[in-house]
């Protein structure tokens, strides 16, 4: 039976109404009680990226980041440790940090006084003679910490909840996914060392998502981004060849039916990924030879496996993603049910040739820039999404492409191909889990 | 010498306004290049990312977007004012054969029903042509909100 969902109370029987197999209920973009219950259900319980380690390489280092639209404070202790805790003083709430990144000795309240330690031990107020003996000991007066911290491969997450899957069975399979991008350093890390570009739109959150790894949109919404010859700006290799520029379309601004060969799929969680375009060209080139052998120093036989770039994007949701080509991460922090923030990281293959390096922070300022030529477009897109969403005409949004083709396992895994809208099927069951208990 | 500056700084504000970007990016030399940091006091384009740095292919690139029938972020186009006050030219620093000038730059952008306005500084080096006249050999706006939080951006500032 499909029926109009009954938006006055959200039990389980409403939230349900919203999502079913091949099409999703406006409500599910547009209503600020569900947006409530999402940051309740789904983000204050998955594990959130916040950043990576190499942001705070050094005791003191920290950078003020949000999580879930609570601002924290990621820093790195005299002992080395990453630490993750709330950027709220224990006294009266006063942010203590406000720096986007920095060193600091201690943080400092600016209201009374009240110091931390960068582990966000409390370490001390000011005149502490007026509070009864011993009230001001034992911790009860640190920054709070971020309930739950875990590191993987460099990257920082944390979790709201205190209950819940560990970061590993959260990641899952998708653990590879992070291999896939690390890997492919000589050194076998990745450096955040290039700053940031931050950006909001106004459209809610699940519609980036189930953007991203969508492949029925790019000959249409990026099409303005395509020469006469249907290939794209360079958007990867440092070499001043034709590989990196990937043909979006056929000539005359034919379709390329490459798309429909290419794998998407996806993992427990919401987790969704698709595999690299087929039209993208591998590297080859005095830099690339250099590269190759660094990989080969590192990996030996494992280097050509280790080097391939083996995905487009992968999304880890709810909240972040992994570029391969450009080689970023794309960070989506919800900030109200119609808008959305993003913090775009690249990341640096350490011990690559600098000329790979200084080739990829081009292609992120082409592509992923505020002014991006790929962004820009998508933005205007979503937000024109969000925009046709308010009409009352229709009430329903339609993902029925490719339906009932992908092949599902028993562990919560598919695996589907080309334009099929299965990838945001998946993330569609992901939230009903979630919003119902059963995550 | 300095009406000469101004006159020039003058048409490429009004050439960006009246969206004759191709007239616009022939101002610059052939190895000119355009430059807008994502922090503030970069001092290399290399050092991190950049919310514009273009040479002239990447410009040209961009700048055929703009035409573009299928450009949805312009669609309707921005609507911009350039603004430039507190020209200086800085006769200690520039190059050989290039003269560094420095301005304010305000740009009021309006689309869509709403009105967005950019401050920043700019400094041009502008290489004296043999013939006499003006390119740009590079152009660089430092945004006062550069590291801030942006909206969709799409013509040059």
């Amino acid at each position: 039976m499909r029926g109009e969902p009954a938006m006055a109370a959200l039990d389980d029987r409403a939230l349900r109404g919203l999502v079913e197999s091949d099409r999703v209920h406006r409500d599910f973009y547009t209503s600020p009680a569900v947006f409530e219950l999402e940051m309740e259900r789904i983000f204050g319980r998955a594990w959130l990226i916040v950043g990576h380690a190499s942001q705070v390489p050094e005791p003191g280092d920290f950078v003020t980041a949000t999580l879930c639209r609570h601002p924290v404070i990621m820093s790195r202790h005299a002992d080395g440790e990453v630490h993750l805790m709330f950027n709220r003083c224990a006294h009266r709430g006063a942010q203590v940090c406000t720096e986007p990144r920095g060193n600091a000795r201690r943080f400092e309240c600016p209201y009374h006084g009240w110091v931390y330690e960068t582990d966000g031990r409390h370490a001390g107020a000011p005149y502490p003679k007026r509070y009864a003996s011993g009230f001001l000991k034992g911790g009860e007066f640190d920054l709070a910490k971020v309930p739950r911290m875990a590191v993987y491969r460099g990257f920082v997450f944390g979790c709201l909840s205190a209950d819940g899957p560990g970061l590993d069975e959260f990641l899952g399979p998708m653990k590879s996914h992070i291999d896939a991008m690390v890997d492919r350093a000589p050194d076998g890390e990745v450096e955040a060392c290039a700053g940031t570009f931050r950006y909001r739109f106004g459209a809610n959150w699940k519609i980036q998502m189930e953007n991203q790894n969508d492949l029925y949109h790019p000959m249409f919404t990026h099409a303005s981004t395509t020469a006469r010859d249907g290939t794209q700006f360079r958007r990867h290799g440092a070499e001043d060849d034709e590989a990196g520029r990937v043909r979006l379309l056929k000539e005359n601004e034919a379709l390329n039916e490459q798309w429909e060969e290419l794998a998407i799929g996806g993992h427990r969680y919401g987790h969704t990924y698709m595999e690299r375009f087929p039209m993208d060209r591998g590297q080859s080139g005095p830099v690339h030879e250099r590269y190759r052998a660094a990989m080969e120093a590192s990996y030996g036989e494992r280097a050509a496996e280790a080097m391939a770039v083996k995905h487009h994007n992968s999304i880890f949701y709810p909240q972040w993603s992994i570029q391969y080509l450009t080689q970023h991460i794309r960070v989506m922090n919800p900030v109200s049910v119609d808008c959305t923030e993003n913090v775009i990281i690249p990341l640096k293959l350490k011990g690559a040739p600098e000329e790979m390096w200084r080739a990829a922070l081009r292609s992120n300022n082409n592509s992923h820039s505020p002014s991006g030529m790929v962004m820009s477009d998508d933005m205007e897109v979503w937000i024109r999404c969000q925009r046709g969403l308010a009409s009352p005409g229709r009430e329903w949004v339609v993902f029925a492409r490719g339906m009932n083709e992908e092949r599902i396992d028993n562990a919560g895994s598919f695996e589907g191909r080309g334009t099929s809208e299965a990838n945001a099927r998946h993330q569609h069951a992901a939230w009903l889990d979630y919003m119902c208990g059963e995550a | 010498m300095r009406a000469e500056i101004e006159r020039f700084l003058y048409l490429e504000a009004r050439l960006l306004d009246e969206r004759r970007f191709e007239e616009w990016m022939n101002l610059f030399a052939e190895d000119g290049w355009y430059w807008v940091p994502a922090a503030p006091d970069q001092k290399d384009p290399y050092d991190g990312v950049s919310i514009f740095f273009d040479d002239r292919r990447i410009m040209k690139t961009r700048l055929e977007r703009l035409d573009h029938p299928r450009i949805h972020s312009q669609k309707p186009a921005s609507r911009t004012m350039h603004a430039l006050s507190n020209i200086e030219i800085d006769e200690e620093h520039g190059e050989e054969g290039e003269v560094l000038v420095r301005s304010n730059l305000t740009m009021f952008e309006f689309r869509l029903d709403k009105q967005t306005v950019y401050g920043g500084r700019c400094r041009h080096s502008l290489r004296i042509r043999d013939g006499g006249g003006f390119e740009i050999a590079w152009k660089r706006v430092d945004l006062v909100n550069c590291d801030g939080v942006f909206e969709t951006l799409s013509v040059p500032f």
